[in-house]
């Protein structure tokens, strides 16, 4: 009388294959699961790979139609791309993330404190802590804003932090934002997604949540203005739609409930900023701006330039109005500084870095640049003030042409330039078309400061879909994962108990709930 | 609300009320020809003409190239060359939407986008080979169902009072276009006082390319009558299409504007609008024609595209009036008062952007 099953159901990690050299999020060497993921592991083999690519085809179509995209510059009629989206979730068990989470604030603390300092009164330099020349001669320092501090005293108030898992699976710094860090949206679009697609699963796990992020953004925002809270209005600045980022400026004004501004829709008189509405002009008083210094405000930094606000940076010495970030805060995520970040931790806080960093050869030091000139093959190099993935050379899969020119390069201007071992990035499994296979990846966890400094549970991990890539960026092949931090306290039987947030500021202190 | 962001709920809208009305016209018209008392060379002419289309249209098809059905639908429906097929509205439509999403509601713009995607497809095509009437009506259906989620989904405040003027105003021109052609049309056949079948014929054409018919015959028992449909279209304060309950529409809606824009004294704009209404309202239909139906129907055109011009200076770019209001404003500023009187000279038109791209009807 037994019936067999006429479907049968390939367990999804059925044919998953570690990838030798790194660290694997999900799999022991021995091949078992890692406790964090065991029920997770569990429940995906029963949905099994043919119910997972459904609703893996299900997910890719919510975010089409949402709209959830990002514009491609090389496209010429401003083409729009759903950034891909992988519905295997990584997991950051609590004891862990709570760690990086008070490494993430001790780093950010210093970054704001270095800040301070260097448009202050430059005490690490005149105790040659960090060398003078590299601080002062950052095409992100802007001398002429020194002595100007800023409303409120914070200069990052959105921090992303890139991290990466190394070979021994230990979380490491591999690069600061502290100018104008983009990816939060995808990180709250994901989670809505994904709670679409994996109902059940999501219960059973006890993951925390992300929404808060828009108004904890906007407390911040409020809490470095001039003028008291009730009386301040703030705007979201953006460069336009065709801006690759456009779709995520106005994802965070409709989510903190404030207006999207253009820059023509912004004015100065006499160091006051306005914006024009139907009723007249109206004062602003913080402006969370995602334009790069460059392009902020054509009086200050570029005259050419007819984009911008011209006068803003006046507005903003004068005391008028907040600037998130403030402008100038490349020389702190300037890639020839991030060396020297674990000093100014112990300069400022008297605090032992509680993450690491990438080993960095610094080419301005003749030693180095003739260990990195020597060892071009095995080294990933970097501008200084590059992002993106733009303008970096990776050594191990560069071609001879690509070599010979990275070589020049850093002769000519060796303090453009910082070299690092090539990280063996962890991996973790992805689906890819038909099946699992693993896939390097990073996370950018985000960081605000007001009054106090917030780290949003878990944050963008994103993902190199190509096979055996290391470069993870939107604008070349990377694709993104929701990021699942647990809960400390499990509910009775590990079942669903989703915490109700309030959305309120007071999540301040209960989201760094440490683990019992 | 931000000018900028003000003006593209009013072109949202517009858009929007174009892609309805280019699919309402195409799909109504796709019966009409079916009658035997269309003359062949006159099929698809008078729908080119009311969108505005005739010399690109003959350009690109060749004159006089009004009577294949193929390339006619092609042309509203499809056509990038066209600046108000249905594919250029919508498209606009959503630009407008992308720039301000962050403004009218999430549903708004996932039901504007999803249609998109949809139009883009390749069930569209589909649909357009196999069901042609079903195609139409589903885009209908998809404004209809863009106007409801609107209405029931955002603030009733400045920004849909925005919306709702912008497609107000855009009905109205559409209505007294339609109407026109079709006067012309009569007008230019036979000079007779009676009705013949044949104009009888023309006025329920028009009835229904206005989606007027049903409500026409609720409130007139006899045939149409060429007065009997002008009254109706021009004047009916109920039928939400006719050009007095547009104009009405506009009014209420730019009478809340002002007051949420706070505004002391009634912009230019709305003395436009309110002059318009009084004048629809107080007209007699027979006086109308006896001194020429074309010339109020061009006073409704022109008195559209004056209203558009002169929010552009309440609303959309009021640069120039901020200057001088600041200045008046600001003790320490010791500019003299000369400069209070706005001139409407001075003030620069700043392009649009996408919003002007297909803006000038």
């Amino acid at each position: 009388m037994s019936t067999a099953p006429i479907n049968t159901k390939v367990p999804l990690f059925a044919d998953y294959r570690r990838l030798g050299g790194t660290y694997d999020e999900f799999f022991s060497e021995q091949g078992e699961p890692r406790p964090e993921v065991a029920q997770l592991v569990h429940s995906l083999d029963r949905i099994g790979q043919r119910e997972f690519q459904k609703r893996q085809q299900l997910a890719n179509s919510a975010f089409l139609n949402a709209g959830v995209t990002f514009s491609v510059y090389s496209d010429a009629r401003g083409g729009e791309r759903v950034f891909p989206f992988d519905l295997i979730p990584r997991v950051i068990p609590s004891s862990e993330w709570d760690r990086v989470e008070r490494g993430l604030e001790q780093r950010v603390k210093a970054l704001n404190l270095f800040l301070t300092d260097i448009y202050g009164k430059q005490a690490i330099l005149a105790e040659e802590v960090i060398p003078r020349r590299l601080v002062l001669g950052s095409s992100g320092y802007l001398p002429k804003l020194h002595g100007v501090k800023p409303p409120g005293g914070v200069y990052v108030h959105v921090a992303g932090i890139d991290l990466i898992r190394g070979p021994s699976g230990d979380f490491l710094v591999l690069e600061d934002n502290a100018r104008t860090p983009s990816g939060v949206s995808y990180v709250l679009e994901n989670r809505g997604v994904m709670k679409r697609a994996l109902p059940l699963i999501f219960r059973k796990l006890n993951v925390r949540s992300v929404d808060d992020y828009p108004s904890v953004l906007r407390n911040t925002l409020c809490e470095s203005a001039p003028v008291p809270d009730a009386a301040v209005r703030a705007v979201v600045l953006t460069p336009g739609p065709f801006n690759s980022a456009y779709f995520e400026h106005s994802f965070l004004a409709r989510r903190m409930g404030c207006e999207l501004a253009y820059p023509s829709d912004l004015f100065v008189r006499d160091h006051r900023v306005y914006l024009k509405t139907t009723s007249g002009p109206e004062q602003i008083h913080v402006i969370y701006r995602r334009i790069d210094d460059d392009f902020l405000d054509p009086e200050f930094f570029r005259p050419d330039s007819l984009l911008g606000v011209a006068g803003l940076v006046s507005a903003y010495a004068a005391g008028n109005v907040t600037l998130a970030n403030a402008p100038g805060n490349g020389v702190a995520d300037d890639k020839g500084i991030y060396p020297y970040v674990p000093k100014m931790i112990r300069f400022y806080l008297s605090e032992e870095p509680i993450l690491g960093q990438v080993e960095t050869y610094h080419c301005d030091v003749d030693s180095d640049l003739s260990f990195v000139l020597q060892n071009l093959q095995k080294l990933v190099v970097k501008a200084v003030d590059g992002s993106g993935g733009y303008g970096m050379l990776m050594g191990p899969t560069a071609s001879a042409l690509e070599l010979e020119e990275f070589d020049a390069k850093l002769r000519k201007n060796p303090r453009g330039y910082i070299a690092q071992p090539r990280v063996e990035l962890s991996a973790a499994p992805t689906w890819c078309d038909a099946q699992v296979e693993p896939r390097r990846l990073d996370l950018r966890p985000f960081v605000l400061t007001g009054k106090q400094t917030w780290v949003l549970p878990g944050g963008l991990s994103r993902v190199a879909l190509k096979p055996n890539s290391y470069v993870v960026n939107s604008s070349q092949g990377g694709g993104s994962k929701d990021t699942w931090v647990l809960g400390g306290h499990p509910g009775p039987g590990g079942a669903a108990t989703a915490t109700p947030h309030g959305g309120s500021v007071h999540t301040l202190s209960s989201l760094g709930g440490k683990a019992s | 609300m931000i000018s900028r962001v003000a003006e593209s709920c009013f072109w949202l809208c517009r858009y929007m009320e174009r892609t309805e009305s280019c699919a309402r016209l195409v799909s109504v018209n796709r019966l009409i020809v079916l009658d035997a008392n269309a003359a062949d060379a006159e099929r698809w002419r008078p729908v080119i003409v009311v969108v505005g289309e005739q010399a690109r249209f003959e350009e690109l098809a060749g004159a006089g190239r009004y009577h294949d059905d193929d390339d006619a639908q092609q042309y509203l429906t499809w056509s990038e060359k066209n600046p108000v097929s249905i594919r250029n509205n919508l498209y606009w439509a959503r630009e407008n939407a992308r720039m301000i999403r962050e403004v009218i509601s999430h549903e708004m713009y996932e039901t504007l986008n999803t249609w998109w995607q949809w139009f883009n497809g390749r069930a569209a095509q589909r649909e357009y080979k196999k069901d042609r009437s079903e195609f139409y009506d589903r885009i209908r259906s998809m404004c209809a169902e863009f106007q409801g989620i609107s209405h029931d989904t955002m603030l009733h405040e400045e920004p849909l009072h925005f919306m709702r003027l912008g497609m107000a105003l855009e009905r109205a021109n559409q209505t007294a276009r339609l109407m026109d052609v079709t006067h012309h049309r009569v007008a230019a056949s036979e000079k007779t006082t009676l009705e013949s079948p044949w104009q009888s014929a023309q006025w329920v054409s028009q009835l229904r390319l206005c989606a007027a018919d049903e409500p026409f015959f609720k409130r007139n028992r006899a045939a149409p009558t060429g007065s009997a449909v002008a009254a109706f279209l021009l004047q009916d304060p109920t039928f939400p299409r006719s050009v007095r309950h547009c104009f009405e529409r506009a009014e209420e809606a730019l009478g809340n504007i002002e007051i949420a824009a706070e505004r002391r004294r009634p912009t230019p704009s709305l003395v436009a609008v309110r002059s318009m209404v009084d004048r629809l309202r107080s007209q007699n239909i027979a006086s109308v024609i006896q001194s020429g139906l074309h010339a109020e129907l061009t006073h409704v055109v022109d008195t559209t595209a004056t209203v558009c011009e002169q929010l552009h200076h309440d609303f959309f770019d009021p640069i120039t009036e901020f200057d001088i209001e600041l200045a008046s404003r600001a003790p320490e500023s010791a500019r003299s008062q000369a400069g209070a009187a706005p001139s409407k000279a001075g003030s620069q038109v700043q392009s649009g952007g996408t919003q002007s791209q297909s803006g000038g009807n």
